[in-house]
């Protein structure tokens, strides 16, 4: 089923909502294991990617690279710059298969390449509770998907991988300085991917 | 904190205003951030861009110019810039035959350098090569010298390869050239007195009066120890020391030499120490050519300095002794 790229423009938006609702628990999430930004961040490029939505074209590979583009212009943080990858790499994947309109059964291989390519840009690694295990974890779970089912199976997801890993120590990012305090406490890159989900 | 400032959110961009204005010849600023030369060069050439965070000039932007740089992007004081400000500044100098980066091994330098790159590619089919900064010693075991920071050193890379370029030279021998001169180049620094952020407005560090950071970084990272403030040839020698096993030089070799202000230490005290690392260098049977002593790569005011050694072969000595010119650097 091929999805429309007109429902990609309204699926920004309503993104680009969800994070600005969730601005301030997303930033107190953070707080309590790095700079306390993220929900800044998420709101600030998020709302970019939704104003130039206007200007998107109707190939995906170009749409996803403008995404990746309105994010490196928004957002200079590291997350920012991560998100901007995994866009880039599926503007990539697209662009190298000849796709110009998605279809569901694309979203588990693009989902693998970001991971992958946020893995790459940012020196990590799967396993360390970072925004990679929960997007490894959508690849993996929408690969298995019915089609009927692809927003349920998203969200059951990242809810299984925050179950998974929230009682493990972080071993990435600013997170890791606070490895101790960190156990018991959800990722906040991967509550972030949850307020995506969740919005699609 | 004294510092002449108007309000310490326009600091960058009065820093960079002022500077194409009192050098007109040699820079100019056509978006925010983005420094390329006045003047584009007359012919194709392959490009070099590097960037980073302000507070160290003469770097990043003071070595675009003939010989050297073709354009640098500029972030906040010790912040990176954007990937997006890198992608245009890879832009704006990009004349078909490539585009070396060249820049410091600093994590979001290179998350963001390394984005730019992907952009261009996917937008223009622009190739570009990485070759990173790792000359500081103190930073990373040899083992793990891939992890280095590049600190005052990289001024050889970007001389060398700003020669090479110069001569139409392919992307891929530009490329070749810095990397072996940074892979040619060690550095160590010594600290005294820290510096302070404009927008943070206390010092990043304390150093006790009368102790000195041996090895420290050009942001504050820490050195490898604190001590009291030693004699200059006791600190000269120490870092030569520091130096010396990972280059192995020998009777008859040739090296340059860049005794570097960290921004506070005046010309005096680099002289000082000059005169022991050229009594070392004597004692070794090893020349020196093109020494270089002033500010080069600064931290704002701090007080300190670095020592690099920069081991030559015949091409890097050819391309070390080249013409070029910036405000700041002159051959």
């Amino acid at each position: 089923m091929k999805i429309d790229n007109r429902a990609l423009i309204e699926c920004a938006q309503r993104l680009a909502q969800a994070c600005r609702e969730n601005e301030t628990a997303l930033c107190e999430a953070d707080a309590r294991l790095g700079d306390g930004d993220l929900g800044l961040t998420m709101s600030t490029g998020w709302r970019a990617i939704a104003s130039d939505s206007d200007e998107w074209s109707d190939d995906c590979s170009k749409i996803f690279f403008q995404v990746s583009k309105s994010l490196q212009r928004s957002c200079a943080s590291s997350f920012g710059t991560l998100q901007a990858t995994g866009f880039m790499s599926a503007a990539k994947y697209c662009k190298s298969n000849n796709l110009t309109q998605l279809s569901h059964h694309d979203l588990a291989p693009i989902l693998d390449c970001a991971w992958k390519a946020m893995a790459d840009r940012g020196k990590g690694e799967l396993g360390k509770k970072s925004v990679l295990d929960i997007i490894y974890g959508l690849s993996i779970d929408l690969a298995k998907a019915d089609i009927v089912d692809y927003k349920v199976a998203a969200k059951q997801s990242v809810d299984r991988v925050l179950a998974e890993y929230r009682d493990r120590p972080n071993g990435l990012g600013r997170a890791r300085m606070f490895a101790e305090k960190s156990i018991g406490v959800d990722d906040p890159g991967m509550l972030a991917v949850k307020v995506l989900v969740n919005a699609v | 904190m004294k510092k002449f400032l108007n309000k310490p959110e326009d600091y960058v961009d009065e820093m960079l205003a002022g500077m194409c204005l009192a050098h007109p010849n040699y820079y100019k600023q056509p978006i925010p951030r983005l420094i390329c030369r006045a003047t584009k060069p007359k012919y194709e050439k392959v490009a070099i861009v590097t960037g980073g965070g302000s507070g160290h000039l003469p770097l990043f932007t003071g070595y675009v110019g003939e010989g050297l740089l073709d354009a640098a992007s500029i972030g906040d004081v010790f912040a990176s810039p954007s990937s997006d400000l890198m992608t245009n500044t890879i832009k704006e100098v990009d004349q078909g035959k490539g585009v070396l980066l060249l820049y410091g091994n600093y994590g979001g330098d290179v998350m963001n350098f390394d984005m730019a790159s992907e952009n261009v590619e996917f937008e223009d089919d622009t190739q570009c090569m990485t070759v990173l900064g790792t000359d500081d010693i103190v930073s990373a075991p040899y083992a793990e010298r891939g992890k280095r920071r590049g600190v005052a050193g990289i001024i050889y890379a970007y001389k060398t390869a700003g020669a090479m370029a110069e001569t139409g030279a392919s992307l891929e021998d530009v490329t070749r050239v810095a990397q072996k001169t940074v892979d040619m180049t060690r550095t160590m620094g010594c600290a005294l007195t820290p510096c302070t952020l404009p927008r943070v407005g206390e010092p990043t560090f304390s150093i006790p009066e009368g102790k000195m950071e041996m090895g420290m970084g050009i942001h504050g990272e820490p050195g490898i120890h604190k001590s009291e403030l030693k004699t200059a040839n006791e600190i000269a020698d120490e870092i030569i020391d520091n130096l010396l096993p990972e280059l192995e030089l020998k009777p008859g070799n040739e090296v340059s030499v860049l005794v570097n202000s960290l921004g506070a230490t005046p010309l005096e005290e680099l002289y000082i120490l000059y005169n022991r690392i050229s009594e070392r260098m004597s004692e070794l049977g090893v020349s020196i050519v093109l020494p270089l002593v002033g500010r080069y790569v600064t931290s704002m005011e701090m007080t300190g300095a670095s020592i690099s050694l920069c081991k030559l072969d015949e091409e890097m000595k050819e391309l070390l002794l080249a013409p070029a010119e910036c405000a700041f650097w002159k051959v």
